[in-house]
């Protein structure tokens, strides 16, 4: 059949540089726990996608791996008026095809992916940027009011080649797509894995391997097991359970991160029993925040009083963390038992690690409070947790991202009024936090967000959790550096003998 | 027959027609992908829009009619999930489906067969108890239990084996296996009862009078006559392989059918879901209206009912 | 003449026939009286006692069959867990066989438009992936043992009512019911007292398979997030999420595998022997 021509094809092109004497070229299989929806950089939100083709796109601004903002396609950068700002364009970029990387281009893909009839799923993170334009090396970005996430969210924006978009049409492009990226895109064998080759007129730091598979692997089982086996040599995805089982060999290893996702534990504020402060309070001292990350998670989680984390700009270090007191809370739920025993629904899908979500239930029910589990699977629990506060469940768990590491990202959403996500309504939180979003000065955003966290910390308007961290199983030759937004550049890495 | 065979055959493809129409409706019922598709940070304006892009805040008689339109027209549609035409999504994954279903067969088939005929030669012996045992006890196990176990003896302990993913021949022994061990059992009573039955006729007895041999007497008489209740069973356990291939398909992530399903539920792709079902639908209902015309073969006291 | 099996006296079947019955009995007990034999609480997590191996003791309390991944005692929740198997598949096969009989019966008796717009309707339910059922059933009930039962019943009636339908037509014909019809017994009449205990063989050896093969789907929707909701004990979520602990935890999966195990091929044996009895008394 074609696959096992095609792999016997692979196989034998991949055995070659086995049998030269060169110890550069060298492959790298990496498990993914899905595969990519689309390569086109600015059709979708998929943290599955965006491992493979950031590969491929280089953005106009990234991350390096401290999390500090440096040029990518972009040199340089100058915020001339409140609205504009300035990017000075790299020179001698040139795209997988051979031709070169213009201002055009970017000023294109800004356009794009801010065209309401393309319909990107990322239009909401970059709507406020109303015009782009070019003028000799320079593109000028023109937003409706000061966006002070404008660079957090230009990381994110990928240089798609407005010749070969124009000529093919999108979905050509989805399927052979055409980046500038420290490597090229090869093959895609849809449902099983994405073939990258090396870019090796590439005007960074070149990648390390000749060839890059990524498979979809959807069990995490049988990613493990594929590490352990040696037909990985990086797998995403894992836990700490299963990362243990890990520590014991010697030809793997186990990296983590934290990272800039927060878990936390949602509040209804108009439906009993958390309606009432005091309860609400309760249910924060009953949970054990450090026996779930030191005694469950064991992955370098660290457990967090606010809805930010120290990869995120509007942290506030100052925020005391949040007590635990099982006694104090059964104290507080015993003087009024009827409102605490109101049945309670605690909302979550598979996709959440469900040994936490079991142990708040049970640690919260130990305090004297009556929750059940209610699981179903992603789409019907976002619309669970989006729905109105009065057929919303009393709690849900999540772990929020925005991928941006600006709290403006995670507080506004869950904690403006205005929010689908929000459950809470309190007019002193909404002009904090519009105060913050629309201010470029960032000791005024930092100060409007310290005020933020410790509102929410002194009334429980949610309960945050702690910031998660990621894993990754990898051979243990591998030099891979995980980081807070958990990208995963190639050309970052190298796997020496 | 002709008649009956026109007529069933109208039936099924109105059968098929409710199948798709009945999953249109419900899959709506739970909602849709927008907010899978968006970052959470999206505002309900930002769902709205992309709602509208997506052409999903028409009313849903008015996509139903469009889907009619497309379907008449053999557009099977396009996800927007994935960006492509949902056929190009199907048409990849079905050489792996068949690959897999042809495997498991295979093995139901090859150790299933062979060991019903022992166990209806046996019959009064202890030998034939002990492989009903077995041969239950290949189907009292989960095949994501199962899987995981191969995996791990023959993958990673023994290394055998490929671990995951597909193609190689080595990559199907195990899915095969996993999925194949739950219908071995059920070929190896059908086969052992039909052959049973058979070895009470009068013909074996004469044959045997006459001097033929046991295993010439196997291979010419008894499975010629006894493979009918085989074929009529295969109609059916055809469709099962596709249904029990979704677990199969997830541990060992072989990308066939049967994991597309679970995916694009999972992401309210309702498109590539309804067009899975209509081929599923056509596959299972002309696979149960061949098995209802063989079974009237068969039998000859059921006699056809034709309206 | 059928070939009649046949064992000599001296032959200790008791033994053999019956070992399954009494597994299966042994399992009733355990779901039955769970509260009197489980050692521990079986939601009671221990965080400082996860992925202990069995005899961990701690606090006073043995963990014979050690701990799971949140402290949980192994062999009290694998006692629990036979209440949630059992009764699930239980439960699933008597809802799937009444509304599936009932169904082919009037479909294989009433001949005509009845049997084409029901055999049809099983068609239509035979076709319809059982993954999406239940995640629609889900979606819209949500999730919970009941829910749970009524997916499993949702996906398997189809097969009921095929067989009671091919039964009932071969039936349909015997003299005894031609004279019942001329003498005027109305249909529910005929089909109750003529026709259900004639066909009632095969129908049991298809639903004592079904009880098993309905342990191992509920084992199957744990799996996939779709069973019974956590922390209730039940032997498929224990095995789903034991998998990940083979190398580490093993007797997490290992004890509810066995039970399980144990259970399904009981029942298979169970309705194996029954397949036999009936088989060679109605030809």
């Amino acid at each position: 059949m074609k696959h096992c021509l095609q792999s016997m094809v692979t196989a034998a092109a991949l055995a070659v540089p086995l049998f030269t004497t060169s110890a550069m070229a060298q492959d790298i299989t990496i498990d993914l726990a899905g595969e990519p929806a689309t390569m086109d950089p600015h059709k979708q939100w998929n943290p599955t996608s965006y491992y493979v083709y950031r590969n491929i796109f280089d953005n106009v601004l990234t991350r390096d791996n401290d999390g500090t903002i440096v040029g990518q396609i972009a040199t340089s950068w100058n915020q001339t008026t409140n609205n504009t700002l300035e990017l000075t364009i790299r020179e001698g970029v040139t795209f997988h095809d051979g031709e070169a990387l213009e201002p055009s281009d970017v000023v294109y893909s800004v356009k794009r992916i801010t065209n309401k009839d393309f319909g990107s799923p990322q239009l909401g993170q970059f709507n406020k940027i109303v015009d782009a334009s070019a003028a000799g090396n320079v593109v000028t970005l023109t937003t409706d009011g000061p966006y002070p996430a404008l660079m957090a969210q230009l990381v994110k924006l990928s240089i798609v080649p407005e010749h070969v978009v124009e000529a093919v049409g999108d979905d050509e492009f989805n399927a052979a797509p055409i980046g500038s990226g420290a490597y090229a895109f090869s093959d895609w064998d849809r449902g099983v894995s994405v073939t990258l080759t090396r870019n090796d007129s590439y005007w960074g730091d070149k990648g390390p391997f000749e060839t890059a598979i990524f498979r979809a692997v959807p069990d995490a089982a049988t990613r493990v097991a594929d590490l352990q086996a040696g037909t990985a040599d990086l797998v995403v995805s894992i836990d700490s359970d299963a990362a243990a089982q890990l520590a014991s060999s010697t030809e793997v290893k186990v990296l983590s991160a934290p990272t800039e996702r927060v878990a936390y534990m949602g509040l209804n504020l108009d439906k009993p029993p958390f309606n009432d402060p005091k309860m609400r309070r309760a249910a924060s001292l009953a949970i054990d925040r450090l026996g779930i990350t030191e005694g469950l998670l064991q992955a370098g989680e660290i457990p967090m009083a606010q809805m930010a984390s120290p990869a995120h700009f509007g942290y506030n270090p100052d925020v005391a963390a949040f007590e635990y007191d099982l006694d104090a809370a059964k104290a507080i739920t015993g003087a009024n038992p009827d409102l605490a025993a109101t049945p309670a629904t605690l909302a979550t899908a598979p996709v959440f690690d469900q040994r936490i979500v079991q142990a708040l239930q049970q640690m919260l029910n130990d305090a004297g409070f009556n929750i059940s589990i209610s699981m179903s699977d992603m789409p019907t629990y976002l619309g669970i947790v989006r729905s109105d506060p009065s057929e919303n469940s009393e709690l849900s768990f999540g772990r929020w991202s925005c991928a941006c590491q600006d709290a403006d990202g995670i507080a506004y959403p869950v904690l403006h009024s205005d929010s689908n996500w929000s459950r809470v309504n309190v007019p002193e939180l909404d002009a904090l936090l519009e105060t913050a979003r629309a201010s470029l000065d960032a000791a005024v955003r930092q100060e409007a967000y310290n005020n933020v966290h410790q509102m929410v910390r002194d009334n429980y308007y949610t309960l945050p959790l702690y910031q998660a961290a990621v894993l990754y199983g990898a051979k243990s030759n591998l030099n891979f550096v995980p980081t807070a937004n958990e990208s995963m550049f190639l050309n970052r890495m190298s796997m020496p003998n | 027959m002709l008649r009956f065979l026109l007529q069933r055959g109208g039936q099924a493809l109105i059968a098929v027609f409710g199948v798709v129409t009945l999953v249109f409706f419900i899959q709506r019922l739970t909602g849709d992908p927008t907010a899978l598709l968006l970052p959470e940070t999206a505002t309900q304006a930002d769902i709205e829009a992309m709602r509208a892009t997506l052409g999903l805040d028409r009313p849903m008689w008015a996509q139903y009619i469009d889907f009619l339109g497309d379907i008449a027209r053999f557009d099977l549609g396009r996800s927007f999930v994935q960006n492509a035409s949902v056929w190009e999504i199907i048409a990849s994954r079905i050489p792996e489906t068949l690959q897999l279903a042809a495997g498991a067969l295979a093995i139901a088939l090859l150790i299933g067969l062979p060991l019903g005929v022992l166990m209806a030669l046996t019959a009064q012996k202890p030998v034939s108890r002990w492989t009903m045992g077995l041969v239950l006890a290949c189907q009292s196990m989960p095949t994501f239990w199962s899987g995981i176990m191969m995996i791990l003896v023959f993958g990673v302990w023994l290394r055998w084996l490929p671990s995951s993913g597909t193609g190689t021949f080595a990559h199907l022994i195990m899915p095969s296996i996993a999925l194949g061990l739950l219908s071995l059992a059920t070929y190896a009573r059908i086969t052992r009862s039909a052959v049973v039955d058979e070895l009470g006729k009068d013909y074996v007895r004469s044959a045997r009078a006459r001097g033929v041999g046991t295993g010439r007497m196997v291979c010419k008489h008894l499975m010629r006559n006894s493979l009918i209740p085989i074929i009529s069973i295969t109609a059916l356990e055809i469709s099962q392989l596709l249904a029990g291939a979704v677990i199969v398909e997830t541990v060992f992530a072989w990308p066939g059918l049967g994991l597309l399903t679970v995916q694009s539920i999972a992401a309210r792709d309702f498109v590539v879901v309804q067009a899975v079902v209509l081929l599923g639908a056509f596959v299972t209902i002309f696979a149960n209206l061949a098995a209802d015309i063989l079974y009237s073969i068969v039998d000859p006291r059921v006699r056809l009912s034709g309206r | 003449m059928t070939a009649r099996v046949t064992y000599p006296s001296w032959r200790p079947r008791a033994v053999l026939h019956w070992w399954p019955v009494g597994l299966l009995a042994i399992l009733l007990i355990f779901a039955l009286f769970a509260p009197w034999i489980a050692p521990l609480d079986p939601d009671r997590q221990n965080l400082l006692a996860r992925l202990k191996a069995p005899g961990f003791e701690a606090r006073g309390a043995v963990y014979w069959l050690g701990s799971d991944e949140l402290g949980r005692d192994i062999f009290s929740r694998v006692i629990y867990g036979a209440r949630v198997s059992i009764s699930v598949a239980f439960m699933s096969v008597i809802l799937s066989g009444v509304v599936g009989v009932i169904v082919g019966m009037a479909a294989g008796y009433l001949r005509g438009w009845s049997e084409t717009i029901l055999m049809r309707l099983v068609d239509v339910f035979l076709s319809i992936p059982a993954i999406l059922l239940a995640i629609i059933t889900v979606a819209v009930l949500g999730p919970g043992f009941i829910n749970v039962i009524l997916v499993l019943a949702l996906t398997r009636w189809p097969r009921y009512a095929r067989v009671a339908y091919g039964q009932t037509l071969a039936v349909a014909n015997q003299p005894y019911v031609t004279l019942a019809r001329a003498m005027g017994a109305a249909a529910p009449r005929v089909l109750a007292l003529h026709i259900l205990p004639n066909i009632i063989g095969p129908l049991l050896v298809v639903a004592t398979l079904e009880f098993g093969l309905m342990v191992l789907f509920e084992a199957g929707l744990s799996f996939l997030g779709l069973g019974v909701q956590p922390p209730t004990a039940s032997w498929g979520s224990m095995l789903s999420t034991g998998r990940n602990y083979v190398g580490s935890a093993w007797w997490i999966t290992t004890f509810p595998g066995l039970a399980l195990f144990t259970l399904v091929l009981s029942a298979n044996l169970i309705g194996d022997r029954l397949g036999d009895r009936i088989g060679k008394g109605h030809r």
